[in-house]
């Protein structure tokens, strides 16, 4: 579904993502980890076209990922969830269907509503919103079209812990409805129970891919280790 | 006092690094040397032709009783910028009595106010070193407004030193005065009757321009009569820094350093009286230093420039219908943006006052209370005024968020409906305002489909501007050094052009409409090449987080 070939970001002389490749089969959740400033969002924005890229191929669905049919195939959710002031959350709703052209989009805006609880803030003013309500907003316009595959930068920060634990539960229905997911984050914890497959990146570097269990086998010789021991040896100053 | 040198000593830091700063990269003085070069070209250029133009000074011109007649435009210049000048400060004193003035950054507020020191001696430094920017800003202005005026003034130190206070003082008083108001109103609740105040202030000025300007054969010759009289010097601030400034025409020292000295004795007064109401003042300048940090960061570019700012009517209900699908939707949303920004998405208030205004010049000069030149002026002003719209909107709304890359739509189809609003709003202003003006002023008719176009073009060409160096050069110094070129490059090859052939055309028709039709022809070349490369550079556009 997702194939990036040697894809270079450079920012003046330094290098953010350095020559990486890899593949997101159909139906897959995969996470995307590392420490602060090892390229994971820089990956993910160029992969949604938000950045240009330096040099490198990216396809989705066997398109362009900057082609408008690409467009059609995925959602991406910001870190920073970026929302129009003056538009009130339903009305992000509508525009958001309109966009993505979604027929009877207004039940399913309101069930996705519902379950962040922003139905009583739907007439709420985008400015008026704090920075949770705003995330709240970003993913449920990035649920609404229904996409194919979905881009998750960090989506828990800012949530309250009942957000945090809708969100999970997205994800695995979404697993389960065959979605195929990039999820970046740095809460370890909670992609280990719904990640196929993590991809651990250092400098701009991958220097893991693969299946959890795969990755304790190669890196960590102890029994009982968790993901988080994984991550920090993998990601440690040699 | 152990404060004032406590905080003396850290500017004296902050100061340093900014020093090492620049010795680390001295490529950032470029930009400065090249507004440094130009007025010292300016300067060389003006004093070679005025050393080569020795007219005889002229004899004022007498009337048939012998009396020396007025001089308008020079009446008009002065009174002209006195008039710019109250107007600035009747609005600063109004919205002194919104918000409150702030001198300290987010920093002193964390570090400062949580430690052990005085506050009012806080107060006095940083009340004391607001006059550093002002005092900067003058020396710029005043360097830059002199060499366009040197062959009427000589150039000496004291005309300069003379300058450069009047200027610096009008600025630099106006803060403590609405930090007064502020701490006046904590103290006392009196913002109802300050404001009051400000408006009976401003109701009185407004008369002392239309009175003579009504008992005068003409409004525009009897309008600045008596705000442009000596007396006038004594009105405070605007009045004492003209007289300062008039050093340059009456070369009496001792007149201008008088009114200095009143303004030393104002700002003395101010700041006893600061020191006596404002008490404990941390709690109240919060929000102002926030706002102020914030206003900073977006100048800046580190944060993103609020789009919902001036708004008339956010409380409004909307249920509009879809527009369609795909990049309409930026049409729809900039829909519903207009109608909560104004009272109709398509004509709102500011709109309909500026409509006002230039109708009401027309008005004027059919009755010859104005010349047609005023009306022209204005209609100038509104094309300069949309110029800036169209800079302005490359900085706001759809370009400042990701849906703008990330909805899938050809960019020809998102950058249509991004703008297509602003153009229906263009012009149905310009109708509005044109029409009636032309039929009422008795002017050329083909001005009214001329005006449309060129408000149309300018607000493309700004809106190119902006967005053409965003995209296509990298961050950093790139930019910073490109941007003024490629800018320039705009303007000599094709404003210029497009200015010369409007001028051209004035001078051998001496008729606006001529002229209008030189500048509109020019700038369609200008608009079209800046269009076709903003829809080739479109596709390159990032989204760069703040």
């Amino acid at each position: 579904m997702l194939s990036v070939t040697n894809l270079v970001k450079t920012y003046g002389k330094q290098n953010a993502v350095n020559d990486i490749s890899f593949e997101l089969q159909g139906g897959e959740v995969v996470g995307l980890l590392g420490p602060n400033g090892a390229g994971k969002s820089t990956t993910m924005k160029c992969i949604v076209g938000l950045l240009r890229k330096t040099s490198g191929e990216i396809s989705l669905g066997g398109y362009d990922h900057l082609s408008v049919e690409a467009k059609r195939l995925f959602s991406y959710i910001p870190e920073t969830p970026y929302v129009y002031d003056l538009l009130t959350v339903h009305e992000h709703m509508q525009f958001v269907a309109q966009a993505y052209g979604v027929k009877d989009w207004r039940g399913k805006a309101e069930e996705y509503l519902e379950l962040f609880e922003l139905a009583d803030k739907r007439d709420k003013l985008g400015r008026d919103l704090s920075k949770g309500m705003r995330q709240k907003v970003s993913i449920c316009c990035a649920l609404l079209p229904d996409p194919q595959v979905l881009f998750f930068d960090e989506p828990m920060i800012g949530l309250d812990p009942k957000a945090i634990k809708n969100t999970k539960k997205i994800f695995r229905e979404l697993k389960e409805a065959g979605k195929t997911i990039l999820v970046s984050t740095h809460l370890i914890d909670g992609i280990e129970s719904i990640a196929d497959r993590v991809m651990i990146l250092k400098n701009g570097n991958i220097v893991g891919n693969d299946t959890i269990s795969n990755l304790k086998k190669q890196f960590v010789q102890e029994e009982g280790t968790s993901l988080e021991d994984l991550f920090l040896e993998m990601t440690k100053d040699e | 006092m152990n404060e004032i040198r406590l905080l003396f000593r850290k500017d004296i830091f902050i100061l340093l690094n900014n020093l090492k700063l620049i010795l680390r990269n001295p490529l950032r003085l470029l930009p400065y040397a090249g507004i440094a070069g130009y007025i010292f070209f300016m300067y060389f250029m003006r004093l070679k032709s005025r050393g080569e133009d020795t007219a005889a000074q002229e004899m004022p011109e007498l009337d048939l009783n012998g009396i020396p007649e007025v001089n308008f435009a020079l009446q008009n210049i002065v009174g002209g910028v006195t008039i710019l000048a109250l107007v600035i400060l009747i609005y600063q004193l109004f919205n002194a009595t919104k918000k409150n003035v702030s001198f300290f950054k987010m920093a002193d507020v964390n570090l400062l106010f949580t430690a052990p020191v005085k506050p009012e001696n806080i107060l006095i430094y940083y009340m004391g070193r607001s006059i550093l920017p002002s005092l900067g800003g003058a020396i710029i202005f005043v360097a830059y407004g002199y060499s366009q005026a040197i062959d009427t003034f000589e150039v000496s130190v004291a005309n300069f030193v003379f300058l450069i206070l009047s200027v610096a003082f009008f600025f630099f008083i106006i803060s403590p005065i609405k930090f007064l108001v502020y701490t006046l109103n904590s103290k006392y609740d009196v913002m109802e009757q300050i404001r009051m105040g400000v408006v009976v202030l401003a109701v009185l000025l407004s008369g002392i321009i239309i009175i003579p300007g009504l008992m005068a054969e003409k409004f525009w010759q009897g309008m600045f009569a008596w705000i442009t009289s000596p007396w006038f010097d004594f009105f405070p601030i605007v009045g004492w820094s003209r007289g300062i400034g008039s050093y340059v025409i009456h070369g009496n020292a001792l007149l201008s350093l008088g009114f200095v000295t009143l303004y030393g004795i104002a700002y003395f007064v101010i700041l006893k009286l600061v020191i006596r109401f404002a008490g404990y003042y941390y709690e109240d300048v919060l929000d102002a230093t926030k706002s102020n940090e914030d206003q900073l960061e977006k100048v800046k570019g580190k944060k993103q420039v609020g789009e919902s700012s001036y708004s008339l009517n956010t409380k409004k209900k909307l249920a509009l219908p879809d527009f369609g699908t795909g990049a309409k939707a930026f049409y729809w949303r900039n829909y519903v943006h207009s109608s909560r920004q104004d009272f109709h998405p398509l004509f709102g208030l500011y709109s309909l006052i500026m409509v006002v205004i230039g109708i009401g010049l027309a008005v004027l000069s059919l009755f010859e209370w104005f010349s047609h030149y005023f009306l022209y002026g204005y209609l100038l002003i509104m094309l300069f005024l949309y110029f800036f719209a169209g800079i302005g909107r490359a900085n706001v709304g759809d370009l400042k968020k990701p849906f703008f890359i990330l909805i899938p739509a050809t960019w020809a189809a998102k950058f249509w409906n991004m703008i297509k609003l602003d153009i229906l709003q263009i012009s149905l202003f310009c109708i509005a305002l044109i029409i009636p003006s032309v039929l009422i002023a008795g002017l050329n008719w083909f001005i009214i489909p001329l005006f449309l176009f060129a408000t149309i073009e300018v607000y493309l060409i700004g809106f190119g501007i902006n967005i053409i160096p965003q995209i296509a050069l990298d961050e950093g110094w790139d930019r910073k050094l490109i941007k003024p070129f490629m800018i320039g490059g705009i303007v000599l090859f094709g404003f210029v052009p497009a200015f010369t052939f409007s001028v051209l055309a004035f001078i051998a028709s001496k008729q606006f409409v001529w002229a209008l039709f030189g500048g509109t022809f020019g700038m369609f070349f200008v608009a079209a090449i800046l269009m076709h490369v903003t829809l080739d550079v479109l596709k390159r556009l990032e989204f760069k987080e703040m």
